[in-house]
């Protein structure tokens, strides 16, 4: 399953005023494997993505896509060479449908053999959202909205999905079932996949390996039965933040 | 909404009235009002394009309309040309003034793209003053010739561009490009994780809105024979977008009702003096409280429904 190295990441720093908010990390994610990025809040795990995805311009080090810097682009020229990523807190477009919002992200690709239109129902069915194509975005539930985000994402066609905490706000019912379709889709379109969580058992079941943050720093790069039980994870969830026992794998 | 069928008998009607209207009444005074309505409503559906779509408010369209305006005043006054270069120049001009206005402030969030529209229709205007010995200046630029002799064929002629520039900006709006528009509306941030370049499809949409609204500031010059700075003024701006948000934002067509709708109560609250502009400004205060998507374009969705649940 694992392949070549599709991202390479150098040696990233992002500096807000005095606090570093991602301190020299560097790690490589091979082709088909699904990385979870964890840590406590405030650890840059977001600002990681944001990063990777142009959204904000590094102050030091390269990254890596396939071979090319994505350093200095441009978010949608970064989509464009494949990385595509949903956000933290969904964010459809309100006033449009279903089918509408998965569209737009069909729209900066080569229209495809069977039509863009085509083509976004193919994807609303994929994520298990049939029959609510003509549905307005701001009367579905939140699962539901996490769903249409990742139709959006699979739109553009990316090598690499990034997700950014899909399971926040979910019961535990709707984090199984999503699970399940990220699976799906992984092993479906052989896509490789990052995802941001906090210290799920879902999440750790996910996972092939686990890059672990805090402070902006990486701590731990592992399979997750060995984070679970390294030491500076442990020590980073020390305290409010750490982790239920009743949830760990 | 995007992909609603096109009422093309709605439009129809609203076509033949407006071209029966003068021939009934045949009163000059009336064929100039609705002169008036229709180039104020070929510069509320152009704001609409850009500014309705996308959620980026232009509280500087003057800027458009006055560029317009002076082009064809110079070009016809000054330069000697034929009216007729006065539109395709004045479009040429309004896309150069959008791409200026556009470039440095529509890449940033914010309120600076309003602001910078607002204050650079202030700045012309007040230029069109400070250089008076060129621009004529309180007393703009006379002498402009009429582009056709005739009051009645003037006014179709307006009316057809009208038309023309309606139908072309609905097509826009209910294509591919007008799904990305209403898509920077909902979220900006998701259209450039969608792979779309928002820089790119916001400036776009002013030129095409600008030089729409610059086509109409030169018509305005060769109905009125004159130009002045007072079109720049940012009143000429406010009233536009009040058309627009009475006629009922981003649905293209609500913002030419809106237009016609204040334009014709404009007149009507003539002999009111005084009162006039206190009596618009309430109306418009009740139709932005009680109807915030606006008046022509939901009355006219339901009274279509209405009749479709008759008829069937």
């Amino acid at each position: 399953m694992r392949g070549a190295t599709v991202l390479q990441v150098a040696n990233l720093t992002k500096r807000f005023g005095g606090l570093v908010a991602v301190n020299d990390v560097s790690f490589d994610v091979r082709t088909g494997e699904i990385v979870g990025v964890l840590g406590p809040n405030g650890a840059g795990k977001t600002t990681l993505y944001n990063l990777l995805t142009g959204f904000i311009p590094p102050d030091e080090g390269t990254i890596r896509f396939m071979g090319g810097e994505l350093r200095g682009m441009a978010p949608h020229k970064i989509v464009r060479l494949g990385v595509s990523r949903t956000f933290q807190l969904c964010r459809p477009f309100v006033g449009m449908t279903v089918l509408e919002n998965v569209l737009v992200g069909c729209l900066a690709q080569p229209v495809p053999p069977q039509g863009r239109e085509a083509r976004a129902r193919e994807l609303v069915e994929q994520v298990g959202l049939a029959g609510k194509e003509g549905l307005a975005v701001e009367v579905m539930s939140y699962g539901d909205q996490r769903r249409l985000e990742i139709a959006r994402a699979l739109a553009t066609g990316p090598k690499l999905l990034l997700l950014d905490e899909p399971f926040a706000g979910l019961g535990s019912g709707e984090i199984a079932d999503l699970s399940a379709l990220i699976r799906r889709i992984h092993t479906e379109s052989g896509l490789t996949v990052m995802l941001i969580e906090h210290k799920l058992h879902e999440f750790m079941k996910l996972v092939d390996r686990v890059i672990a943050l805090d402070f902006g720093e990486l701590i731990a790069d592992d399979v997750p039965e060995r984070i679970v039980t390294h030491p500076r994870v442990v020590e980073a969830y020390i305290g409010g933040a750490a982790p239920d026992p009743q949830e760990e794998a | 909404m995007f992909r609603d069928k096109i009422d093309l008998t709605g439009a129809v009607v609203f076509i033949a009235v407006m071209a029966i209207l003068p021939v009934v009444f045949k009163n000059d005074y009336l064929i100039g009002v609705l002169t008036v309505a229709a180039i104020y409503a070929i510069w509320a559906v152009s704001w609409d394009l850009m500014s309705g779509l996308t959620g980026r408010e232009n509280f500087g369209h003057a800027l458009f309309i006055g560029a317009g305006a002076y082009t064809a005043g110079f070009l016809n006054t000054v330069w000697g040309f034929s009216g007729w270069w006065s539109i395709p120049a004045a479009m040429i001009v309004a896309s150069l003034f959008a791409v200026l206005m556009g470039f440095p402030t529509l890449r940033l969030k914010g309120p600076y793209f309003a602001l910078a529209m607002l204050s650079a229709s202030v700045i012309m205007q007040r230029l069109m003053l400070i250089f008076w010995e060129y621009t004529g200046g309180e007393e703009g630029i006379n002498g402009v010739e009429p582009l056709i002799d005739s009051q009645l064929s003037f006014y179709y002629f307006t009316l057809a561009t009208l038309v023309i520039v309606t139908a072309g900006l609905l097509a826009v709006a209910r294509s591919n490009w007008g799904l990305i528009l209403r898509a920077i509306r909902g979220d900006e941030a998701t259209c450039q994780a969608a792979g779309l370049d928002i820089t790119f499809y916001k400036i776009a949409s002013l030129v095409i809105s600008g030089a729409i609204a610059g086509a109409g500031g030169a018509i305005y010059a060769h109905y009125q024979l004159q130009v002045s700075p007072a079109l720049f003024e940012v009143v000429t701006s406010i009233t536009v977008i009040t058309m627009v948000y009475v006629g009922g934002m981003a649905s293209i067509y609500g913002p030419v009702g809106g237009a016609i709708l204040l334009v014709l109560l404009t007149e009507l609250l003539r002999d009111f003096g005084e009162w006039r502009l206190m009596i618009y400004s309430v109306v418009l205060i009740l139709i932005l409280f009680f109807l915030p998507r606006g008046f022509i374009a939901p009355v006219w969705q339901r009274f279509k429904g209405s009749l479709g649940r008759s008829s069937s």
